[in-house]
Protein backbone atom coordinates (compact mmCIF):
# COMPACT_ATOMS: atom_id res chain seq x y z
CA UNK A 1 0.00 0.00 0.00
CA UNK A 2 1.19 3.33 -0.89
CA UNK A 3 0.83 6.42 1.13
CA UNK A 4 2.03 8.73 -0.96
CA UNK A 5 2.14 8.29 -5.06
CA UNK A 6 3.48 11.18 -7.53
CA UNK A 7 4.13 10.66 -11.00
CA UNK A 8 5.56 12.66 -13.58
CA UNK A 9 5.08 16.35 -11.62
CA UNK A 10 6.36 19.35 -12.88
CA UNK A 11 6.71 22.29 -11.62
CA UNK A 12 7.59 26.60 -13.13
CA UNK A 13 8.55 29.25 -11.85
CA UNK A 14 8.13 31.51 -14.79
CA UNK A 15 10.05 30.10 -17.27
CA UNK A 16 12.40 27.79 -14.88
CA UNK A 17 11.39 24.34 -14.53
CA UNK A 18 12.35 23.52 -10.63
CA UNK A 19 10.36 20.06 -10.85
CA UNK A 20 10.89 18.10 -14.22
CA UNK A 21 8.69 14.96 -14.32
CA UNK A 22 9.29 14.09 -10.78
CA UNK A 23 8.60 10.83 -9.47
CA UNK A 24 8.09 9.60 -6.03
CA UNK A 25 6.28 6.68 -4.23
CA UNK A 26 6.60 6.22 -0.59
CA UNK A 27 5.16 2.86 1.15
CA UNK A 28 3.04 3.03 4.29
CA UNK A 29 4.82 2.48 7.29
CA UNK A 30 8.02 3.44 5.88
CA UNK A 31 10.50 6.73 6.80
CA UNK A 32 11.41 8.40 3.93
CA UNK A 33 14.13 10.87 3.20
CA UNK A 34 14.30 13.75 0.77
CA UNK A 35 17.20 15.58 0.17
CA UNK A 36 18.98 17.33 -2.18
CA UNK A 37 20.81 20.34 -2.92
CA UNK A 38 19.75 24.52 -1.73
CA UNK A 39 16.85 25.15 -4.59
CA UNK A 40 16.79 21.93 -5.64
CA UNK A 41 13.00 21.76 -5.41
CA UNK A 42 12.57 20.24 -1.74
CA UNK A 43 9.85 22.08 -0.51
CA UNK A 44 8.36 23.06 -3.83
CA UNK A 45 7.70 19.10 -3.52
CA UNK A 46 6.31 18.99 -0.23
CA UNK A 47 4.17 22.26 -0.66
CA UNK A 48 2.73 20.33 -4.34
CA UNK A 49 2.38 17.19 -1.84
CA UNK A 50 0.58 19.10 0.73
CA UNK A 51 -1.67 21.29 -1.83
CA UNK A 52 -0.23 24.59 -0.62
CA UNK A 53 0.98 25.34 -4.20
CA UNK A 54 -0.67 24.64 -7.51
CA UNK A 55 1.69 22.20 -10.05
CA UNK A 56 2.07 22.82 -13.93
CA UNK A 57 1.39 18.91 -14.71
CA UNK A 58 1.57 15.57 -13.18
CA UNK A 59 -0.35 13.53 -10.50
CA UNK A 60 -0.06 13.55 -6.53
CA UNK A 61 -1.80 11.51 -4.36
CA UNK A 62 -1.65 11.33 -0.55
CA UNK A 63 -3.28 8.65 1.50
CA UNK A 64 -5.89 8.66 -1.27
CA UNK A 65 -6.22 11.91 -1.61
CA UNK A 66 -5.42 15.09 -4.61
CA UNK A 67 -3.68 17.57 -3.04
CA UNK A 68 -6.70 20.17 -2.92
CA UNK A 69 -8.69 16.95 -1.25
CA UNK A 70 -6.36 16.91 1.29
CA UNK A 71 -8.32 18.21 4.13
CA UNK A 72 -10.91 15.31 3.55
CA UNK A 73 -8.27 13.17 5.15
CA UNK A 74 -9.37 14.70 8.52
CA UNK A 75 -6.09 14.44 9.68
CA UNK A 76 -4.79 11.29 8.83
CA UNK A 77 -1.97 13.75 7.51
CA UNK A 78 0.06 16.31 9.06
CA UNK A 79 3.19 18.37 8.41
CA UNK A 80 5.57 19.74 10.26
CA UNK A 81 7.67 22.94 8.59
CA UNK A 82 10.53 24.52 8.99
CA UNK A 83 9.18 27.09 10.87
CA UNK A 84 6.79 26.81 14.08
CA UNK A 85 3.66 27.63 12.02
CA UNK A 86 2.23 28.63 15.00
CA UNK A 87 0.44 31.67 16.74
CA UNK A 88 2.91 33.78 18.50
CA UNK A 89 0.50 35.30 21.05
CA UNK A 90 -1.27 31.99 21.95
CA UNK A 91 0.81 30.22 24.81
CA UNK A 92 1.67 26.33 24.07
CA UNK A 93 -1.38 24.98 25.94
CA UNK A 94 -3.64 26.97 23.55
CA UNK A 95 -2.35 26.09 20.48
CA UNK A 96 -2.41 22.21 21.39
CA UNK A 97 -6.09 23.41 22.67
CA UNK A 98 -6.45 24.82 19.24
CA UNK A 99 -5.07 22.31 16.91
CA UNK A 100 -7.56 19.86 18.63
CA UNK A 101 -10.25 21.56 17.41
CA UNK A 102 -8.61 20.19 14.33
CA UNK A 103 -8.57 16.57 15.39
CA UNK A 104 -11.59 14.42 14.31
CA UNK A 105 -10.83 12.17 17.30
CA UNK A 106 -8.05 13.20 19.28
CA UNK A 107 -6.10 10.17 20.48
CA UNK A 108 -3.84 12.32 22.71
CA UNK A 109 -4.30 14.50 25.31
CA UNK A 110 -2.74 18.02 25.32
CA UNK A 111 -1.02 16.99 28.86
CA UNK A 112 0.64 13.79 26.80
CA UNK A 113 1.98 15.29 24.07
CA UNK A 114 3.34 18.38 26.62
CA UNK A 115 5.09 15.00 28.65
CA UNK A 116 6.50 13.50 25.04
CA UNK A 117 7.86 16.47 24.18
CA UNK A 118 9.06 17.47 27.09
CA UNK A 119 7.40 20.81 26.95
CA UNK A 120 5.38 20.41 30.28
CA UNK A 121 7.04 23.24 31.89
CA UNK A 122 6.56 25.83 29.29
CA UNK A 123 2.78 25.15 28.91
CA UNK A 124 1.82 28.82 30.20
CA UNK A 125 4.61 30.61 27.87
CA UNK A 126 3.46 32.40 24.94
CA UNK A 127 4.84 30.91 21.67
CA UNK A 128 6.98 34.15 20.63
CA UNK A 129 8.86 33.59 24.34
CA UNK A 130 10.28 30.84 23.46
CA UNK A 131 12.94 29.22 22.21
CA UNK A 132 13.30 28.13 18.22
CA UNK A 133 13.91 24.27 19.44
CA UNK A 134 11.21 24.47 22.14
CA UNK A 135 8.57 26.39 19.35
CA UNK A 136 9.63 23.19 17.32
CA UNK A 137 8.80 21.09 20.04
CA UNK A 138 5.25 23.22 20.78
CA UNK A 139 4.90 21.88 16.60
CA UNK A 140 5.38 18.64 16.67
CA UNK A 141 3.33 18.15 19.71
CA UNK A 142 0.78 19.52 17.87
CA UNK A 143 1.00 17.23 15.18
CA UNK A 144 1.17 14.15 17.42
CA UNK A 145 -2.65 15.24 19.04
CA UNK A 146 -4.80 13.31 16.20
CA UNK A 147 -2.50 10.04 15.51
CA UNK A 148 -1.42 10.64 12.30
CA UNK A 149 -0.76 8.06 9.57
CA UNK A 150 1.39 10.26 7.82
CA UNK A 151 3.50 12.56 8.67
CA UNK A 152 5.61 15.32 6.82
CA UNK A 153 8.23 16.99 7.89
CA UNK A 154 10.43 20.07 6.72
CA UNK A 155 13.39 20.56 7.97
CA UNK A 156 12.66 18.55 11.16
CA UNK A 157 15.85 18.97 12.92
CA UNK A 158 16.87 22.82 12.30
CA UNK A 159 16.57 24.79 15.82
CA UNK A 160 17.65 21.46 17.86
CA UNK A 161 20.04 20.93 20.83
CA UNK A 162 21.76 17.19 20.76
CA UNK A 163 19.27 16.35 22.88
CA UNK A 164 15.90 17.62 21.40
CA UNK A 165 17.24 15.87 18.21
CA UNK A 166 18.07 12.45 20.02
CA UNK A 167 13.97 12.88 21.20
CA UNK A 168 12.72 13.88 17.96
CA UNK A 169 14.84 10.49 16.08
CA UNK A 170 13.48 8.48 18.82
CA UNK A 171 9.85 9.68 18.67
CA UNK A 172 10.07 9.42 15.10
CA UNK A 173 11.28 5.40 15.39
CA UNK A 174 8.34 4.93 18.51
CA UNK A 175 5.55 5.69 16.38
CA UNK A 176 7.19 4.30 13.32
CA UNK A 177 7.76 0.66 14.92
CA UNK A 178 4.33 0.50 17.25
CA UNK A 179 1.75 2.49 14.87
CA UNK A 180 3.26 1.97 11.20
CA UNK A 181 3.34 5.72 11.10
CA UNK A 182 4.79 6.72 7.81
CA UNK A 183 7.03 9.82 7.27
CA UNK A 184 8.46 11.79 4.62
CA UNK A 185 11.88 13.73 6.49
CA UNK A 186 13.10 16.58 3.98
CA UNK A 187 16.21 18.09 5.59
CA UNK A 188 20.20 18.48 4.67
CA UNK A 189 21.06 17.01 8.29
CA UNK A 190 22.32 13.75 6.18
CA UNK A 191 23.68 11.79 9.37
CA UNK A 192 20.41 11.98 10.97
CA UNK A 193 18.63 10.78 7.97
CA UNK A 194 21.02 7.90 7.53
CA UNK A 195 20.25 7.26 11.16
CA UNK A 196 16.59 6.95 10.58
CA UNK A 197 15.41 6.29 7.28
CA UNK A 198 14.36 3.08 5.48
CA UNK A 199 14.47 5.03 2.21
CA UNK A 200 16.03 7.76 0.79
CA UNK A 201 15.19 10.34 -2.30
CA UNK A 202 17.57 12.03 -3.91
CA UNK A 203 16.30 14.88 -5.49
CA UNK A 204 18.83 16.58 -8.11
CA UNK A 205 18.08 18.73 -10.85
CA UNK A 206 14.25 18.66 -10.75
CA UNK A 207 13.84 14.89 -10.57
CA UNK A 208 14.56 12.15 -8.60
CA UNK A 209 17.96 10.80 -9.04
CA UNK A 210 17.90 8.06 -7.02
CA UNK A 211 15.30 6.14 -4.60
CA UNK A 212 15.93 3.30 -2.74
CA UNK A 213 16.15 1.42 0.65
CA UNK A 214 19.12 3.15 2.30
CA UNK A 215 20.90 -0.41 2.88
CA UNK A 216 20.18 -0.80 -1.40
CA UNK A 217 21.59 3.02 -2.25
CA UNK A 218 24.63 2.96 0.14
CA UNK A 219 25.70 -0.95 -1.22
CA UNK A 220 25.93 0.31 -4.61
CA UNK A 221 28.92 2.82 -3.33
CA UNK A 222 32.39 1.68 -2.59
CA UNK A 223 34.22 2.24 0.85
CA UNK A 224 37.85 4.71 0.92
CA UNK A 225 40.54 3.82 3.35
CA UNK A 226 43.12 5.99 3.86
CA UNK A 227 46.78 4.82 4.12
CA UNK A 228 49.71 7.57 5.69
CA UNK A 229 53.09 6.25 5.28
CA UNK A 230 56.38 7.84 4.52
CA UNK A 231 57.18 5.55 1.55
CA UNK A 232 54.39 6.32 -0.74
CA UNK A 233 55.75 4.75 -3.82
CA UNK A 234 56.88 1.21 -2.43
CA UNK A 235 53.15 1.52 -0.85
CA UNK A 236 51.78 1.86 -4.00
CA UNK A 237 53.33 -0.39 -5.63
CA UNK A 238 52.47 -2.84 -2.99
CA UNK A 239 48.78 -1.65 -3.75
CA UNK A 240 48.93 -2.53 -7.55
CA UNK A 241 49.75 -6.25 -6.22
CA UNK A 242 46.24 -6.51 -4.46
CA UNK A 243 43.15 -7.22 -6.14
CA UNK A 244 40.21 -5.25 -5.26
CA UNK A 245 42.11 -1.92 -3.98
CA UNK A 246 42.35 0.89 -6.39
CA UNK A 247 45.07 3.55 -5.53
CA UNK A 248 42.75 7.12 -6.41
CA UNK A 249 45.36 9.53 -5.16
CA UNK A 250 48.02 10.60 -3.00
CA UNK A 251 46.65 13.92 -1.32
CA UNK A 252 48.35 17.20 -0.21
CA UNK A 253 48.75 15.83 3.27
CA UNK A 254 50.29 12.70 2.26
CA UNK A 255 47.27 10.19 2.42
CA UNK A 256 47.13 7.56 -0.44
CA UNK A 257 43.48 7.67 -1.25
CA UNK A 258 42.07 3.81 -2.29
CA UNK A 259 38.91 2.76 -3.38
CA UNK A 260 38.33 -0.74 -1.70
CA UNK A 261 36.05 -3.58 -3.01
CA UNK A 262 36.24 -7.27 -2.10
CA UNK A 263 39.28 -6.97 -0.33
CA UNK A 264 39.39 -5.07 3.09
CA UNK A 265 41.71 -2.72 5.63
CA UNK A 266 43.04 -5.84 7.40
CA UNK A 267 44.30 -7.57 4.26
CA UNK A 268 46.18 -3.97 3.04
CA UNK A 269 47.70 -3.39 6.22
CA UNK A 270 48.98 -7.19 6.46
CA UNK A 271 50.19 -6.74 2.75
CA UNK A 272 52.00 -3.60 4.33
CA UNK A 273 53.52 -5.17 7.10
CA UNK A 274 54.95 -8.38 5.15
CA UNK A 275 56.75 -5.75 2.56
CA UNK A 276 58.05 -3.62 5.96
CA UNK A 277 56.05 -0.79 5.27
CA UNK A 278 55.62 1.28 7.81
CA UNK A 279 51.91 2.10 8.48
CA UNK A 280 51.06 5.45 10.15
CA UNK A 281 47.69 5.62 10.25
CA UNK A 282 44.82 3.74 8.49
CA UNK A 283 41.87 5.56 8.43
CA UNK A 284 38.77 3.85 6.67
CA UNK A 285 35.98 5.85 5.84
CA UNK A 286 32.47 3.82 5.37
CA UNK A 287 30.19 4.64 2.73
CA UNK A 288 28.05 7.28 4.00
CA UNK A 289 24.83 9.06 2.94
CA UNK A 290 26.62 12.50 2.98
CA UNK A 291 29.34 10.84 0.44
CA UNK A 292 26.95 9.26 -1.94
CA UNK A 293 24.63 12.78 -2.04
CA UNK A 294 28.46 14.77 -2.52
CA UNK A 295 29.28 12.27 -5.33
CA UNK A 296 25.82 12.46 -7.18
CA UNK A 297 25.15 16.03 -6.97
CA UNK A 298 28.91 16.60 -7.91
CA UNK A 299 28.82 14.71 -10.98
CA UNK A 300 27.15 16.88 -13.49
CA UNK A 301 28.17 20.22 -11.42
CA UNK B 1 -19.00 18.70 11.47
CA UNK B 2 -18.03 20.13 8.66
CA UNK B 3 -15.13 21.97 7.47
CA UNK B 4 -16.88 25.28 7.70
CA UNK B 5 -17.90 25.01 11.28
CA UNK B 6 -14.42 23.86 12.35
CA UNK B 7 -13.20 26.75 10.54
CA UNK B 8 -15.76 28.96 12.40
CA UNK B 9 -14.55 27.42 15.58
CA UNK B 10 -11.29 27.85 14.91
CA UNK B 11 -11.61 31.52 14.43
CA UNK B 12 -13.66 31.90 17.15
CA UNK B 13 -10.83 30.11 19.18
CA UNK B 14 -7.65 32.62 18.25
CA UNK B 15 -10.51 35.64 18.68
CA UNK B 16 -11.44 34.90 22.42
CA UNK B 17 -7.40 34.81 23.22
CA UNK B 18 -5.86 37.31 21.20
CA UNK B 19 -5.77 41.45 21.49
CA UNK B 20 -7.26 42.63 18.07
CA UNK B 21 -10.58 41.35 18.26
CA UNK B 22 -11.67 42.62 21.76
CA UNK B 23 -10.33 46.05 20.24
CA UNK B 24 -13.10 46.00 17.32
CA UNK B 25 -15.47 45.16 20.08
CA UNK B 26 -14.93 47.91 21.93
CA UNK B 27 -12.80 50.63 20.49
CA UNK B 28 -15.58 52.17 18.60
CA UNK B 29 -18.03 51.99 21.84
CA UNK B 30 -15.08 53.83 24.00
CA UNK B 31 -14.09 56.17 21.45
CA UNK B 32 -18.36 57.28 21.28
CA UNK B 33 -18.01 57.35 24.92
CA UNK B 34 -15.38 59.95 24.96
CA UNK B 35 -16.92 61.91 22.28
CA UNK B 36 -19.93 62.42 24.29
CA UNK B 37 -17.78 62.93 27.79
CA UNK B 38 -16.01 65.61 25.78
CA UNK B 39 -19.26 67.08 24.24
CA UNK B 40 -20.97 67.15 27.62
CA UNK B 41 -17.80 69.01 29.62
CA UNK B 42 -17.57 71.02 26.51
CA UNK B 43 -21.50 72.55 27.11
CA UNK B 44 -21.09 72.76 31.21
CA UNK B 45 -17.99 74.89 30.78
CA UNK B 46 -19.89 76.83 28.07
CA UNK B 47 -23.22 77.09 30.15
CA UNK B 48 -21.20 77.94 33.53
CA UNK B 49 -19.20 80.88 31.10
CA UNK B 50 -22.97 81.91 30.09
CA UNK B 51 -24.41 81.96 33.26
CA UNK B 52 -21.49 83.89 34.36
CA UNK B 53 -22.07 86.71 31.89
CA UNK B 54 -25.47 86.90 32.47
CA UNK B 55 -26.46 85.68 28.40
CA UNK B 56 -28.34 82.58 28.14
CA UNK B 57 -27.82 79.58 25.66
CA UNK B 58 -29.21 79.26 22.29
CA UNK B 59 -32.74 77.29 21.39
CA UNK B 60 -31.50 75.07 24.90
CA UNK B 61 -34.35 72.69 24.19
CA UNK B 62 -33.32 71.96 20.82
CA UNK B 63 -29.09 71.72 22.15
CA UNK B 64 -29.71 69.80 25.04
CA UNK B 65 -32.10 67.15 23.10
CA UNK B 66 -30.15 63.53 23.31
CA UNK B 67 -30.75 62.49 19.93
CA UNK B 68 -28.79 64.93 18.33
CA UNK B 69 -25.33 63.14 20.75
CA UNK B 70 -26.69 59.98 20.15
CA UNK B 71 -26.71 60.01 16.27
CA UNK B 72 -23.32 61.59 16.88
CA UNK B 73 -21.78 59.20 18.74
CA UNK B 74 -22.80 56.12 16.40
CA UNK B 75 -21.19 58.14 13.59
CA UNK B 76 -18.10 58.36 15.50
CA UNK B 77 -18.22 55.39 16.69
CA UNK B 78 -19.60 53.27 13.38
CA UNK B 79 -16.82 55.43 10.81
CA UNK B 80 -13.96 53.60 14.00
CA UNK B 81 -15.73 50.00 13.13
CA UNK B 82 -15.19 50.55 9.59
CA UNK B 83 -11.40 51.12 9.82
CA UNK B 84 -11.11 48.79 11.97
CA UNK B 85 -12.87 46.05 10.49
CA UNK B 86 -11.43 46.88 6.64
CA UNK B 87 -7.69 46.53 8.66
CA UNK B 88 -8.81 43.26 10.83
CA UNK B 89 -10.10 41.76 7.21
CA UNK B 90 -6.90 42.77 5.45
CA UNK B 91 -5.11 41.14 8.73
CA UNK B 92 -6.60 38.30 9.36
CA UNK B 93 -5.66 36.18 6.54
CA UNK B 94 -2.75 37.59 5.38
CA UNK B 95 -1.10 37.38 9.28
CA UNK B 96 -2.00 33.69 9.58
CA UNK B 97 -0.50 32.96 6.26
CA UNK B 98 2.60 35.01 7.32
CA UNK B 99 3.65 32.98 10.26
CA UNK B 100 1.93 29.61 8.51
CA UNK B 101 -0.71 28.75 10.55
CA UNK B 102 -3.06 29.05 8.13
CA UNK B 103 -0.80 25.67 6.02
CA UNK B 104 -2.31 23.44 9.85
CA UNK B 105 -5.74 24.17 9.27
CA UNK B 106 -6.18 23.54 5.01
CA UNK B 107 -4.11 20.57 5.75
CA UNK B 108 -6.19 19.00 8.58
CA UNK B 109 -9.31 19.75 8.02
CA UNK B 110 -10.51 22.90 6.19
CA UNK B 111 -10.90 23.51 2.01
CA UNK B 112 -9.81 27.12 1.29
CA UNK B 113 -13.67 28.36 0.20
CA UNK B 114 -14.63 27.23 4.15
CA UNK B 115 -11.74 28.85 5.36
CA UNK B 116 -12.53 32.60 3.67
CA UNK B 117 -16.27 31.44 4.69
CA UNK B 118 -15.52 31.44 8.07
CA UNK B 119 -12.95 34.22 8.39
CA UNK B 120 -15.93 36.92 6.66
CA UNK B 121 -18.71 35.39 9.08
CA UNK B 122 -16.02 35.83 11.88
CA UNK B 123 -15.60 39.64 10.73
CA UNK B 124 -19.45 40.03 10.89
CA UNK B 125 -19.42 38.59 13.97
CA UNK B 126 -17.26 40.85 15.41
CA UNK B 127 -19.29 43.72 13.77
CA UNK B 128 -22.53 42.58 14.97
CA UNK B 129 -21.29 42.68 18.70
CA UNK B 130 -19.25 46.15 17.85
CA UNK B 131 -22.73 47.71 16.90
CA UNK B 132 -24.61 46.55 19.58
CA UNK B 133 -22.22 47.61 22.63
CA UNK B 134 -21.93 50.87 20.24
CA UNK B 135 -25.66 51.40 20.49
CA UNK B 136 -26.57 50.55 23.89
CA UNK B 137 -23.79 52.86 25.20
CA UNK B 138 -24.35 55.27 22.96
CA UNK B 139 -27.97 55.21 24.03
CA UNK B 140 -27.49 54.99 27.86
CA UNK B 141 -24.96 57.65 28.15
CA UNK B 142 -26.58 59.97 25.96
CA UNK B 143 -29.95 60.15 27.95
CA UNK B 144 -27.85 60.15 30.96
CA UNK B 145 -26.18 63.33 30.10
CA UNK B 146 -29.01 64.93 28.06
CA UNK B 147 -32.30 64.30 27.97
CA UNK B 148 -34.28 62.56 24.78
CA UNK B 149 -37.58 64.60 23.93
CA UNK B 150 -39.25 65.64 20.58
CA UNK B 151 -38.34 68.56 18.99
CA UNK B 152 -40.17 71.42 19.94
CA UNK B 153 -40.31 75.20 18.86
CA UNK B 154 -42.18 77.71 20.18
CA UNK B 155 -44.25 75.32 21.67
CA UNK B 156 -45.00 73.25 18.11
CA UNK B 157 -43.77 69.73 18.28
CA UNK B 158 -41.87 70.14 15.21
CA UNK B 159 -40.57 66.10 15.03
CA UNK B 160 -42.27 63.81 17.07
CA UNK B 161 -39.97 61.30 19.41
CA UNK B 162 -41.88 58.51 17.13
CA UNK B 163 -40.41 59.89 14.04
CA UNK B 164 -37.51 60.74 15.61
CA UNK B 165 -36.75 57.48 15.87
CA UNK B 166 -37.85 56.17 12.33
CA UNK B 167 -35.35 58.14 10.60
CA UNK B 168 -32.44 56.97 13.29
CA UNK B 169 -33.68 53.59 13.01
CA UNK B 170 -33.40 54.22 8.98
CA UNK B 171 -30.02 56.27 9.58
CA UNK B 172 -28.57 53.27 11.59
CA UNK B 173 -29.48 50.73 8.24
CA UNK B 174 -27.98 52.69 5.76
CA UNK B 175 -25.04 52.77 7.54
CA UNK B 176 -24.15 48.85 8.60
CA UNK B 177 -25.73 48.00 5.10
CA UNK B 178 -21.98 48.80 3.63
CA UNK B 179 -20.22 47.26 6.36
CA UNK B 180 -20.30 43.93 5.02
CA UNK B 181 -18.34 45.03 1.80
CA UNK B 182 -15.94 46.72 3.90
CA UNK B 183 -15.39 43.66 5.30
CA UNK B 184 -15.12 41.22 2.12
CA UNK B 185 -12.93 44.51 0.17
CA UNK B 186 -10.35 43.98 2.75
CA UNK B 187 -10.40 40.22 2.65
CA UNK B 188 -9.79 40.60 -0.94
CA UNK B 189 -6.94 42.82 0.13
CA UNK B 190 -5.52 40.30 2.73
CA UNK B 191 -5.95 37.58 -0.19
CA UNK B 192 -3.98 39.34 -2.60
CA UNK B 193 -1.62 41.51 -0.68
CA UNK B 194 2.19 39.35 -0.20
CA UNK B 195 2.78 40.18 3.54
CA UNK B 196 0.27 41.49 6.65
CA UNK B 197 1.65 44.91 6.81
CA UNK B 198 1.24 45.02 3.04
CA UNK B 199 -2.41 44.49 3.26
CA UNK B 200 -3.17 46.22 6.28
CA UNK B 201 -1.90 49.59 4.64
CA UNK B 202 -3.15 48.88 1.24
CA UNK B 203 -6.98 48.55 2.38
CA UNK B 204 -6.38 51.14 4.89
CA UNK B 205 -4.77 53.36 2.12
CA UNK B 206 -7.57 52.80 -0.49
CA UNK B 207 -10.48 53.42 1.74
CA UNK B 208 -9.19 57.02 2.69
CA UNK B 209 -8.36 57.69 -0.75
CA UNK B 210 -11.75 56.84 -1.51
CA UNK B 211 -12.95 59.02 1.19
CA UNK B 212 -10.87 61.77 -0.02
CA UNK B 213 -11.78 61.32 -3.65
CA UNK B 214 -15.39 60.32 -3.65
CA UNK B 215 -16.33 64.22 -3.67
CA UNK B 216 -14.82 64.94 -7.18
CA UNK B 217 -16.48 61.65 -8.62
CA UNK B 218 -19.79 63.05 -8.65
CA UNK B 219 -22.19 61.02 -9.35
CA UNK B 220 -20.12 57.92 -9.45
CA UNK B 221 -19.11 57.96 -6.23
CA UNK B 222 -23.39 56.70 -5.23
CA UNK B 223 -21.98 53.17 -6.83
CA UNK B 224 -19.27 53.04 -4.62
CA UNK B 225 -20.19 51.07 -1.31
CA UNK B 226 -18.25 53.05 0.62
CA UNK B 227 -20.08 56.38 -0.23
CA UNK B 228 -22.41 55.32 2.05
CA UNK B 229 -20.09 54.42 4.93
CA UNK B 230 -20.07 56.61 7.94
CA UNK B 231 -16.42 57.97 7.10
CA UNK B 232 -14.07 60.81 8.14
CA UNK B 233 -15.62 62.72 4.85
CA UNK B 234 -18.78 62.10 5.64
CA UNK B 235 -21.50 61.51 3.45
CA UNK B 236 -23.74 58.86 4.55
CA UNK B 237 -27.36 59.26 5.90
CA UNK B 238 -26.68 59.01 9.14
CA UNK B 239 -24.83 62.79 8.73
CA UNK B 240 -28.08 64.17 7.28
CA UNK B 241 -30.43 62.50 10.08
CA UNK B 242 -28.47 64.18 12.78
CA UNK B 243 -29.65 67.27 11.74
CA UNK B 244 -32.96 66.18 11.02
CA UNK B 245 -33.22 65.24 14.88
CA UNK B 246 -31.74 68.52 15.74
CA UNK B 247 -34.69 70.19 14.11
CA UNK B 248 -32.85 71.80 10.87
CA UNK B 249 -35.48 71.55 7.99
CA UNK B 250 -33.20 72.13 5.43
CA UNK B 251 -32.29 68.54 4.99
CA UNK B 252 -32.58 66.97 1.55
CA UNK B 253 -33.25 63.71 0.85
CA UNK B 254 -32.79 62.07 -2.34
CA UNK B 255 -35.01 59.13 -2.87
CA UNK B 256 -32.11 57.41 -5.66
CA UNK B 257 -29.48 58.03 -3.27
CA UNK B 258 -31.25 55.98 -0.52
CA UNK B 259 -32.62 53.42 -3.04
CA UNK B 260 -28.50 53.62 -4.35
CA UNK B 261 -27.39 53.15 -0.41
CA UNK B 262 -29.38 49.80 0.40
CA UNK B 263 -28.52 47.45 -3.58
CA UNK B 264 -25.07 48.76 -3.83
CA UNK B 265 -23.27 47.28 -0.52
CA UNK B 266 -24.72 43.89 -1.42
CA UNK B 267 -23.22 43.09 -5.16
CA UNK B 268 -20.16 44.98 -3.65
CA UNK B 269 -19.70 42.33 -0.97
CA UNK B 270 -20.29 39.73 -3.46
CA UNK B 271 -17.92 40.82 -6.21
CA UNK B 272 -14.92 41.14 -3.41
CA UNK B 273 -16.08 38.05 -1.92
CA UNK B 274 -16.25 35.90 -5.23
CA UNK B 275 -12.83 37.69 -6.12
CA UNK B 276 -11.39 36.56 -2.46
CA UNK B 277 -11.88 33.19 -3.70
CA UNK B 278 -11.05 32.87 -6.96
CA UNK B 279 -7.29 34.36 -5.80
CA UNK B 280 -7.13 31.97 -2.76
CA UNK B 281 -8.06 28.84 -4.67
CA UNK B 282 -4.81 29.35 -6.70
CA UNK B 283 -2.20 31.63 -4.02
CA UNK B 284 0.63 29.81 -2.84
CA UNK B 285 0.02 28.89 0.52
Amino acid sequence: MQALSVAGLNKKYGSFAVLDDLNLQIDKGSIHGLVGLNGSGKTTTIECILGLQEFNSGSITALGYPPPQLHLSKGRLVAIFDSPSLHPNLTVRQCLEHALLLCEKPKRSAEDVETLLSISRFRDFKIKNLSLGNKRRASIAQALLGDPEFIVLDEPFNGLDAEGVDDVLELIRTLNRDQGTTFLLCSHQLPYLEQICSHIAILHKGKISHSNTINNLLGNTQTILQLKTAETEAASKVLEAISGAELIDIDTDGYLNIRISGTDSIAINQAMVENKIPVAELILKRASLAGLFREITSEDA
Amino acid sequence: MNGLLIAIKSEIFIALRTFASKLIVAAPALVATAQLLLVRLTEAGQQARDSLLGGSNFEADVANNAYGFFVDSLSTGLTMLGLLLVAQAAYSFSYERDIGSIRHILIRRVSRRSLMSAKLIHLHVLALLSVLLLLVSSYLLSGMLWEYSAIVEDGFELISESEIREEITLGIQLALLPLPAAIAFGLLVSVSAQSATQAVSTALGITLAIDIFKGLLGDLALYLYASFQPSLIDQSYLQSVSRIVRGYSDVLIDDRVLQLNMWVPFPALLVFFAASLWIVQRRKL
